[in-house]
C-alpha cells in the first residue's frame, strides 16, 4: 500500500499509520505541508506524469479508445443477431406490441410506449407489417416470414452506443482514459447487458436514455460557472428530453427521474446558500430547473403518450381495460356497435361491473333464522346470477309524466325510477333489515305491486359515473350506481356467497360507503324487449356505421396512467425465474429466455462474474470510504487534499446516488422481479467501479474540471497520473472478463448447444438453474 | 377603588424604616452570550446547569410542592381510569385474544401469539394471584365472564396507564419545562379518551405505552445526568434502567422496535456530538461507545431473553400452537414424546416420512381418489399420527416379489442416488407421478403425485424414485451417505420426469379433508423438497440394533425458531377486519373501532378530539417551523444564537423523532392496523404540545401562563366528558350520542 506518494489514504486510517490523536484539536503538522507542497510540485504539470499517462491522455489516444470500445461492442451486439429465429422470452410482449402498432390496434401495457414505438419503427422500416402475433416463446421467425432482426437490431445499436456513452461519462467526470475505459468495459463484456439488448426488449434501450441523461447532467454541471449562457441551457433541456425519454421507455425509468431530481436539489441547496447568491439570481435557478426539469420533460412524456393515442385507433385487446366511454373512441369497438339508449318501459338485464353476475331475483323467500340468531323480512331474494336467465329481466318504471314518445321518454342521469321484476311482477326495494350475511348491510327484496303503502320503498336514484345532467342512460357504456332513495344506501354484491337456500347465488344488499371500492357499480347489459313489440328492432338497427366518440387528450392520458399504476402494483403471481434484489448484484439467479431441444441449446440471461464482482466489490468499498471520509472530517484529521475530496462527493457521490434510487426501492416493490431490473444500477454501478479504481491507484486527479466563468478564482490545476498499476490493473481485468464472455457465450448467443457436461461446467454458480444439464447430478 | 386605597395608605413610608430602591437589574436580566460558542450556549440554556445549584439526580428539580400535586393527578387518574373497571362484566374486543392466553399460561399449554410474552405474562400473574383455574374460554365479544378474576387482570393494564401519568409529568420535568406544562402534560394524558378505553381491558397497549414513557423518562434522565457527571454513579443508573425497561419495551409487543429506535437515535446523536468535540479522547470516546453498547443494546436483549425463558417454562406442554413449530420443538413439548426407533433404513423398511419445511406432517395417502387429474388416490401430508402414513420402502424393479422378497435377502441400506419405490402399505399402492397437473397448484412446473397400483401388481416406471440425500447430521457420519432416521435431510427425485416430491402451504378443497398438497414439482425449492424418515422398523433388524430419537434443541434455538414463526405470523396478518383502519386515518382521528356492544350501550374506543387533533397540529408545527428556520439559517438569518431557540429546538426535536418514529413506519406495514397503534405516537404528539405551550408561554407572567394552562385542560376535560359513555359503555341518550357524532365516519351505531 505504501505508493511513492506517501503513507496511502486507506492504511492512513488505520490504527498501524497514525497514533491515536492527542485530546488537543490537531492542527497541519509540517509534514503535511511539505507532503502537500510535493504532490503540487509534482503534478501541476502535465510532463511530470507517467509515459503511459501521458500517452494515454493524448487526444488521438483517446479517439482511438472510444473507435475501438464502440466497434467492439457492435460486434459484440450484433454477432449472430437473427439466432434464435424464434420468439424469445418478453419477445412475446414487445413484439405483440409493436405489431399492434403496425395494426394500430389499440393495446394496454403497464410500460410508457416511447421504447415499443420505438420497436415499432424499426419494424416499419425493416417492412413489418405487424401480421404475427408473437404468441408463444418458441414460435418461429422464419416460417412467418417476419423481419425480426431489424427490430432486434435497435436495441442492439443503442445497446452498443450505451458503452462509448459510458466512456465519456467518466472522462467528462475528469477519470482518466484508462480508467474510463475501465467502466466502459465492464458494460462491453457483460453478458447480460449483451443478452438483453440483442432482443426485442424495452431495457436496452431505457439504460441507453438513460446513460445519456447521466452525460447531459454531468456537462451541465460543468457549465455551472457559466449560468443563463447557451451551452448551459442546451445540456440542462437534453437532461430534460433524454429524462423524459427514459420515463417513457419502462416504468421503473422514473428512478432516473428521482436520480436527477436529487442531484438537482443537492445543487440548488448548494446555491440557496447566502454567501453564494442573492434572493433574484436563487429565483432565476429555481425557474430554471422548473423548465428544464419538470416542465420539458413533462411535455415530451405527454407528447408521446398523444402519439401512442394518435396511433391506436382501432379497437384490440386492451379495449376491455378501458372506461365505457374511452372505449367508444376506437373504431370497430363492440361497445360502440352495442351500446343503446334504454327507454322506460324498456325490459333490461342489470349486470355488475366488477363480477359480472346479473341481478336476478326468484320466487324463493329468505329463511326466517339465520344460523346466527337473526330474522330476516322473509321477503322475496334478490342476488346475483352469472348466467342467463329469465329471471334478470327487469322493467324500467318511471315516477314522472312521460310524453307520449320522443327523447322525452328516454331514462337519464339523476331519474328516480322502480324497476319491476317481470317474472314475479314485484318492485326491487329495500329496507332496514340486516342482510344474510352482514349484520351492517340492508337487505335487498321485492314488494309485491299491489302494496302501494311502502311505495317510498321502492324508488332508486340512478346516478351515472361521472354523468351530467341530463345524461342518456345506455346498455354497456354507462356505468351507474344505484341509491335508495329513503334510507340513502346503495345497492352493492360485496362477494359473498349465500348457502344453499339460495342456490349458492351472490348475496346482494345496500350500504351507505360499499366495500370494497366499485362494488356497487352496475351497468345495463342488454335490451330484452321494449315497451312495444317491433319496437325495437328498429332502434337497435343502423348501428354499424357509427362514427367513434371523440374524448379529451388528458382524460384519456389520466385513465391510462391510473390503470398502468395499478395493474404494475397488481404484478405479484410467482415466477420460478423472479428473483429477490438482494441477490441481484452477485448475480446469483439468471432468467432462462429461451430453450431449444433440438441441439440442447438455450439463452440464459445472467452477468459476467468478473464484472458484476468487481462493481459491487467497488460498491461495497465506496460504502466504506464515504464512512471513513465523514469520521476523519469530524475528529479534524486532515487525510484527503481539497480536491480528492471534492471529486469524491461530487463526482462518485452523485454514482452513488444514482446507484441507491435504481437499486434500493426494488427491495419495498412486492411486484415479481428479474435480474434485469438491476441493469440500470449495475450500469451505475459500473461507474463507481471506475471512481473507486481511481481512488485506491492514486491520490491524484484531474482538477479542476468545470469550465471556468469569468469571475471564477483560478484554482491551481492538477493532473492525474495512474502510473503502472492502473494500465496493468484495467489489462488484466479486461483479460479476465473478456475470457469469462467468451466462455459464457453458448448461454448469451444461445448456440452452440451444449451437451449435459458442458452445462455442469458452464453452471459456474450452484443457484444458476440452467436446462440440460447431465442427469448423473441424481447419482452424485 | 384606587382612591380608596390612596386614602388608607399612611401618608408617608415610617420614618423608622429605610427605603431600599428596587435592584436596578431587570428581573429577568437577558442572558449576555454573545461572546459563547455553540457548546456554551446550550448548557446556558439549560437551566439546571448552572454552578453552584443543588443537583438532584437526573436533572429533575421538583419542587416538593409538587410532589403534593403529583399525588393529586394520580388520584384524579386512578378515578378516571378506575372507575366501573367491572364493566362490562362480558369479554370486551381483543380480550378474546389476551384473555384466553392467560387460561393457555395457567394450563400451561403451548401457544403461538405474534406477541411477546411480557404483557401477557403480567396479566396471567394477576389472573393467577387471584385463582383463576384457566377454565374459561373466551369464545367470543361479550360472552359474560364466570369464575374469572377479570377485574384483577384489568387491573394490570389500569394500573399501568395510570402510572404513565406521573410519568408524563416527570419526563416534561426533566426536559426542564415548567410545572404547567408538565401539569398540562398530565392533565392530556389522563383525560384522553382513547387512553383511557385502552387500559381498562385486558389488552397490551396500555403495558406497551407504560414502559414506553417510561423508558422516555429514564432516557431523559440519563441525558441531564450525561451533562453533568458522565461515568457517575447515578449515571450508571439511569443508563442500565433505561436499557431494562427498553428491553420490557420491546418484550410487550414488538412496535417497541419503535422506542429502541429512538432512543438509537439520540444515542448516536450524543455520541456524534462527542465525536466532535476534540477535547474527548478517542479512549473517552469509546467508553462513551462502549458503555451506551452494553446498556442499551446487550442488556435490553438479555432481557428479552430471560422473558423468553420464562415463557418456555410456563408452557411445558403441548397446546394449539404445535402445529406451528418444527418437529424437533414439539418434541421438547409434554405429551409429544416418542418411543426411540431404529435409525437404520433399508430395503423393506416400514417408514413414517416428514416434511421438513411445512408443519404439516407425514406424507400420507387415503383412500379417496382425486376428482379431476388422473383420478387416483390422493397423496397429502397429515399432521397426526395414522397408520395410513406408514410406507414401505421398495427396490424399483419391474419383475419379481419386490414386496416380500427383501425378506429373504440380507440388509441393504437406503444409499445416496437408489433408485426406489414407496408402497402404501393399508392400499397396497405405489407413490405415483405423471404428467397431470396437480388439482390446486395448477401450473407447468407441477405434475400431481398419487398412489395408483393394487395387490400383486408390482408397479410401473412412473412410481420409481431416486434417493437424492441433501445433508445428513454432524453427530452421525453415516447419515450422509445413506438414510438414517431423523438424521438424513433427502429429496425424492421422479426417475421419468426429474421433478421433484414437494409439498407447500396449500390446503386441499374440501374432498382433500383439508390437508396440505403434495405434488411432485419441477422447480422446487429446495427447502420445500427436503423430508426426513421420523420412525423406520424393519423385520430384519437385530433386536439390539441402534435407536435414535429428537435430539432437543436449545434454549436459543428454540427461541430463534419462535421468532421466526411470530414474524411469519405477523407479517400474514393482512385479512381486512372491520375496524381496522390505514395509518393516514389516525392523526386525523377518523374513525374508531368498536370493542363492545350489548344493549344498546357501547364501548367504542374513540380519542378525545381536542387532545388528539391539538397534538397533530403541533407535530405539522415543528416540522414547518422547523423547515422555515433551516431555510432561514440558509440564508443567513442567525436564529440558531438565540439560547432560547438551540434550548426548544433540541427539546421539540427529540420530541418529535419520537413521534415520527413511533409513527411512519406503520406506513411499510401491510398487516392489519387499527388506531391503537398509534398511541405511542400519540403520547410524543401530547408532550410535543406541551412543550410548544411551554415556548408559547415563555414570557408571560407564571399567573397568566397558569391561566391559559387551565383553559385548556378546562377544554380537554370536557371533551372527555362529553364522550365518556363510549369510554365506559355507560348509559346514554339517542340524541346525546347523535349529536356526539361530529364527524360522518365515527361509526359507533346509533
Amino acid at each position: 500500500m505504501s505508493s511513492p506518494a506517501g503513507p496511502s489514504r486507506i492504511g492512513g486510517l488505520g490504527p498501524r499509520h497514525r497514533k491515536p490523536p492527542t485530546v488537543e484539536p490537531r492542527v497541519p503538522t509540517e509534514d503535511y505541508d511539505e507532503e502537500h507542497e510535493r504532490l503540487t510540485t509534482n503534478f501541476n504539470h502535465p510532463r511530470n506524469r507517467s509515459a503511459i499517462e501521458q500517452y494515454m491522455e493524448a487526444p488521438h489516444a483517446k479517439q482511438i479508445t472510444v473507435v475501438v470500445l464502440t466497434v467492439l461492442a457492435f460486434i459484440v451486439r450484433f454477432a449472430k443477431l437473427n439466432h434464435p429465429d424464434q420468439v424469445v422470452f418478453d419477445e412475446v410482449h414487445f413484439g405483440k406490441f409493436a405489431a399492434y402498432y403496425l395494426r394500430r390496434e389499440y393495446y394496454f401495457d403497464v410500460h410508457p410506449p416511447f421504447a415499443k414505438l420505438l420497436l415499432a419503427l424499426a419494424g416499419w422500416f425493416v417492412g413489418f407489417e405487424g401480421d404475427f402475433d408473437f404468441l408463444n416463446i418458441g414460435d418461429s421467425y422464419s416460417a412467418n416470414n417476419v423481419p425480426y432482426w431489424g427490430m432486434r437490431a435497435l436495441p442492439a445499436i443503442l445497446g452498443s452506443l450505451t458503452v462509448p456513452v459510458v466512456y465519456y461519462i467518466m472522462q467528462e467526470c475528469g477519470y482518466s482514459t484508462i480508467i474510463a475505459a475501465f467502466s466502459a468495459i465492464i458494460i462491453l463484456f457483460d453478458n447480460a447487458h449483451v443478452t438483453q439488448s440483442r432482443l426485442i426488449l424495452l431495457d436496452a434501450i431505457l439504460i441507453f436514455f438513460m446513460s445519456l441523461t447521466i452525460y447531459s447532467y454531468v456537462k451541465f454541471r460543468k457549465y455551472r460557472y457559466h449560468e443563463f449562457t447557451f451551452d448551459w441551457w442546451a445540456w440542462m433541456l437534453a437532461t430534460g428530453v433524454f429524462m423524459a425519454c427514459t420515463w417513457s421507455s419502462k416504468v421503473n425509468g422514473i428512478l432516473t427521474v428521482v436520480a436527477v431530481g436529487i442531484a438537482v436539489m443537492v445543487d440548488l441547496w448548494d446555491l440557496l446558500d447566502w454567501r453564494k447568491s442573492d434572493n433574484e439570481r436563487i429565483t432565476k435557478h429555481f425557474l430554471a430547473r422548473v423548465v428544464g426539469f419538470i416542465v420539458v420533460p413533462l411535455i415530451f412524456y405527454l407528447f408521446f403518450f398523444w402519439i401512442h393515442f394518435a396511433i391506436l385507433t382501432h379497437s384490440g385487446t386492451g379495449d376491455g381495460f378501458m372506461s365505457p366511454a374511452f372505449q367508444e373512441t376506437l373504431i370497430g369497438n363492440e361497445l360502440l356497435m352495442n351500446s343503446h339508449e334504454i327507454r322506460y318501459f324498456d325490459t333490461i338485464t342489470i349486470k355488475h361491473v366488477n363480477t359480472k353476475n346479473l341481478l336476478h331475483s326468484h320466487p324463493q323467500r329468505y329463511p326466517r333464522d339465520y344460523p346466527d340468531k337473526r330474522v330476516s323480512s322473509q321477503g322475496q331474494q334478490v342476488t346475483g346470477y352469472p348466467h342467463e336467465d329469465e329471471n334478470n329481466n327487469w322493467i324500467v318504471v318511471p315516477t314522472k309524466a312521460l310524453p307520449e314518445t320522443g327523447r322525452g321518454r328516454i331514462v337519464r342521469h339523476n331519474d328516480i325510477i322502480q324497476l319491476l321484476h317481470v317474472q314475479t311482477d314485484s318492485f326491487l326495494m329495500t329496507h332496514d333489515v340486516a342482510s344474510p350475511g352482514y349484520t351492517t348491510h340492508q337487505e335487498f327484496t321485492t314488494l309485491p305491486k299491489d302494496q302501494m303503502h311502502r311505495y317510498n320503498e321502492t324508488l332508486f336514484h340512478l346516478h351515472l359515473i361521472d354523468g351530467y345532467e341530463g345524461q342518456v342512460l345506455t346498455t354497456k357504456a354507462n356505468h351507474f350506481k344505484l341509491q335508495h332513495a329513503v334510507t340513502t344506501v346503495y345497492m352493492m354484491l360485496p362477494g359473498h356467497e349465500l348457502p344453499d337456500w339460495a342456490f349458492n347465488q351472490q348475496e346482494v344488499n345496500g350500504h351507505r360507503q360499499p366495500e370494497p371500492e366499485g362494488s356497487e357499480i352496475w351497468v345495463g347489459d342488454a335490451i330484452v324487449a321494449g315497451e312495444h313489440l317491433d319496437e325495437l328492432d328498429e332502434r337497435l338497427g343502423n348501428q354499424k356505421d357509427r362514427k367513434p366518440k371523440s374524448m379529451n387528450f388528458f382524460s384519456k392520458f389520466i385513465q391510462l396512467q391510473d390503470l398502468m399504476f395499478a395493474h404494475n402494483a397488481g404484478l405479484t403471481a410467482s415466477h420460478p425465474y423472479a428473483s429477490s434484489p438482494s441477490s441481484w448484484p452477485f448475480a446469483k439467479k439468471g432468467i432462462s429466455f429461451w430453450t431449444q431441444n433440438e441441439g440442447h441449446k438455450q439463452i440464459y440471461m445472467v452477468g459476467n462474474l468478473v464484472g458484476w464482482w468487481t462493481a459491487a466489490g467497488a460498491v461495497f468499498l465506496i460504502f466504506g470510504i464515504f464512512p471513513a471520509s465523514i469520521f476523519a472530517e469530524r475528529r479534524n484529521i486532515p487525510v484527503l487534499t481539497e480536491s480528492v475530496t471534492h471529486r469524491l462527493w461530487n463526482s462518485c457521490g452523485f454514482f452513488v446516488v444514482v446507484w441507491v434510487v435504481h437499486y434500493a426501492p426494488f427491495f419495498l416493490f412486492s411486484r415479481q422481479l428479474f435480474l434485469h431490473h438491476y441493469l440500470p444500477a449495475h450500469l451505475a454501478s459500473a461507474l463507481i467501479a471506475g471512481a473507486v479504481l481511481n481512488f485506491i491507484c492514486t491520490e491524484t486527479i484531474n482538477y479542476p474540471i468545470s469550465y471556468r466563468g469569468l469571475d471564477t478564482p483560478p484554482k491551481p490545476r492538477e493532473y492525474a497520473d495512474l502510473g503502472v498499476k492502473g494500465p496493468v490493473f484495467v489489462g488484466v481485468f479486461t483479460l479476465l472478463q473478456f475470457s469469462l464472455f467468451i466462455f459464457m457465450a453458448p448461454l448469451t448467443y444461445g448456440t452452440p448447444g451444449l451437451d449435459g457436461d458442458e452445462v455442469n461446467r458452464h453452471r459456474l454458480r450452484k443457484s444458476w438453474t440452467l436446462h440440460f444439464a447431465s442427469k448423473e447430478m441424481a447419482d452424485l | 377603588m384606587a382612591a380608596n386605597f390612596r386614602a388608607r395608605r399612611p401618608p408617608s413610608p415610617p420614618p423608622q424604616q429605610i427605603y431600599t430602591p428596587p435592584p436596578t437589574q431587570p428581573r429577568f436580566p437577558h442572558p449576555k452570550h454573545e461572546h459563547l460558542d455553540a457548546d456554551e450556549r446550550r448548557t446556558q440554556a439549560s437551566k439546571s446547569y448552572f454552578a453552584g445549584r443543588r443537583t438532584s439526580p437526573g436533572g429533575l428539580n421538583v419542587a416538593s410542592a409538587e410532589w403534593k400535586l403529583l399525588v393529586l393527578v394520580v388520584i384524579v387518574a386512578s378515578i378516571v381510569r378506575l372507575f366501573r373497571i367491572s364493566q362490562p362484566n362480558g369479554v370486551v374486543f381483543d380480550e378474546v385474544h389476551f384473555g384466553k392466553f392467560a387460561s393457555k399460561y395457567i394450563k400451561t399449554q403451548f401457544f403461538v401469539d405474534v406477541h411477546p410474552p411480557l404483557a401477557k405474562l403480567l396479566i396471567t400473574l394477576a389472573g393467577f394471584l387471584f385463582g383463576y383455574d384457566g377454565n374459561f374460554d373466551f369464545k367470543e365479544i361479550s360472552k359474560i365472564y364466570e369464575n374469572v378474576p377479570y377485574v384483577a387482570m384489568r387491573m394490570v393494564p389500569a394500573i399501568l396507564g395510570v402510572a404513565t401519568v406521573p410519568l408524563a409529568y416527570l419526563t416534561m420535568r426533566g426536559l426542564e419545562c415548567r410545572a404547567t406544562t408538565a401539569l398540562l402534560a398530565a392533565v392530556f394524558v389522563t383525560f384522553e379518551n382513547g387512553l383511557v378505553t385502552q387500559s381498562r381491558h385486558i389488552l397490551l397497549d396500555s403495558p406497551l405505552l407504560f414502559f414506553t414513557s417510561l423508558t422516555t423518562f429514564l432516557w431523559v434522565c440519563f441525558c441531564n445526568e450525561d451533562k453533568r457527571h458522565p461515568f457517575s454513579e447515578g449515571w450508571w443508573t439511569w443508563l442500565m434502567l433505561t436499557g431494562l425497561s427498553l428491553g420490557a419495551v420491546v418484550s410487550c409487543k414488538w412496535v417497541g422496535l419503535f422506542t429502541i429506535a429512538t432512543i438509537g437515535f439520540s444515542t448516536i446523536n450524543q455520541l456524534w456530538s462527542l465525536l466532535g468535540d476534540l477535547r474527548v479522547s478517542p479512549r473517552l470516546w469509546i467508553r462513551h461507545f462502549m458503555a451506551r453498547a452494553l446498556c442499551l443494546i446487550v442488556v435490553p436483549i438479555l432481557f428479552y431473553l430471560f422473558i423468553f425463558e420464562i415463557h418456555f417454562l410456563i408452557l411445558a406442554n403441548s397446546g394449539e400452537g404445535d402445529g406451528f413449530m418444527s418437529a424437533e420443538f414439539q418434541h421438547t413439548l409434554g405429551g409429544h414424546s416418542m418411543q426411540d426407533t431404529y435409525a437404520d433404513i433399508a430395503i423393506g423398511s416400514a417408514v413414517n416420512i416428514r416434511h421438513i419445511n411445512t408443519q404439516g406432517g407425514y406424507l400420507h395417502s387415503h383412500a379417496h381418489n382425486y376428482p379431476g387429474g388422473s383420478g387416483q388416490q390422493q397423496v397429502t401430508l397429515y399432521p397426526h399420527r395414522d397408520s395410513n402414513n406408514d410406507w414401505r420402502i421398495t427396490i424399483a424393479k419391474d419383475s419379481g416379489h419386490p414386496e416380500t422378497e427383501w425378506a429373504d435377502e440380507p440388509l441393504q441400506y437406503v444409499t445416496a442416488g437408489m433408485k426406489v419405490r414407496l408402497r402404501h402399505i393399508i392400499t397396497d399402492k405405489n407413490l405415483h407421478s405423471h404428467d397431470f397437473r396437480p388439482p390446486v397448484s395448477d401450473v407447468d412446473f407441477q405434475n400431481e403425485v398419487s398412489t395408483y397400483g393394487m395387490t400383486g401388481f408390482v408397479g410401473d416406471g412412473n412410481d420409481d424414485w431416486f434417493v437424492e440425500i441433501e445433508h445428513g447430521d454432524k453427530s452421525d457420519k453415516e447419515s450422509s451417505k445413506r438414510l438414517r432416521t431423523l438424521r438424513t435431510a433427502f429429496r425424492l427425485k421422479h426417475a421419468l420426469t426429474g421433478c421433484y416430491l414437494f409439498s407447500h402451504k396449500v390446503k386441499l378443497p374440501d374432498w382433500g379433508f383439508e390437508q396440505q398438497e403434495v405434488t411432485c414439482n419441477k422447480n422446487a425449492m429446495k427447502a420445500n423438497s427436503l423430508w426426513m424418515v421420523e420412525t423406520a422398523t424393519h423385520p430384519n433388524l437385530p433386536l439390539h440394533a441402534q435407536k435414535v430419537n429428537y435430539r432437543l434443541p436449545s434454549f436459543l434455538a428454540k427461541f430463534w425458531e419462535l421468532q421466526k414463526v411470530m414474524w411469519i405470523t405477523n407479517a400474514g396478518l393482512t385479512d381486512r377486519h372491520v375496524y381496522d383502519s390505514r395509518p393516514h386515518q389516525w392523526p386525523r382521528l377518523r374513525r374508531g373501532i368498536n370493542f363492545w356492544v350489548k344493549d344498546h350501550k357501547q364501548i367504542y374506543l374513540l380519542g378525545n378530539p381536542f387532545v388528539w387533533w391539538s397534538s397533530t397540529l403541533a407535530a405539522i408545527a415543528y416540522m414547518s417551523v422547523r423547515g422555515l428556520l433551516v431555510l432561514r439559517a440558509k440564508r443567513g438569518y442567525r436564529d440558531f444564537d438565540n439560547t432560547k431557540v438551540v434550548k426548544y429546538d433540541s427539546l421539540c426535536g427529540f420530541l418529535f423523532m419520537g413521534w415520527f418514529l413511533h409513527y411512519t413506519p406503520f406506513f411499510l406495514m401491510a398487516r392489519q392496523l387499527f388506531l391503537h397503534h398509534y398511541f405511542p405516537a400519540l403520547y410524543f404528539a401530547i408532550l410535543l404540545f406541551c412543550s410548544f405551550f411551554d415556548l408559547m408561554t415563555a414570557a408571560l407572567r407564571p399567573k397568566v401562563r397558569l391561566q391559559i394552562g387551565a383553559v385548556l385542560m378546562i377544554i380537554a376535560i370536557w371533551n372527555f366528558w362529553y364522550l365518556s359513555p363510549l369510554a365506559y359503555g355507560n348509559q346514554w341518550t339517542s340524541h346525546k350520542c347523535r349529536r356526539a357524532q361530529w364527524l360522518r365516519t365515527w361509526d359507533f351505531s346509533w
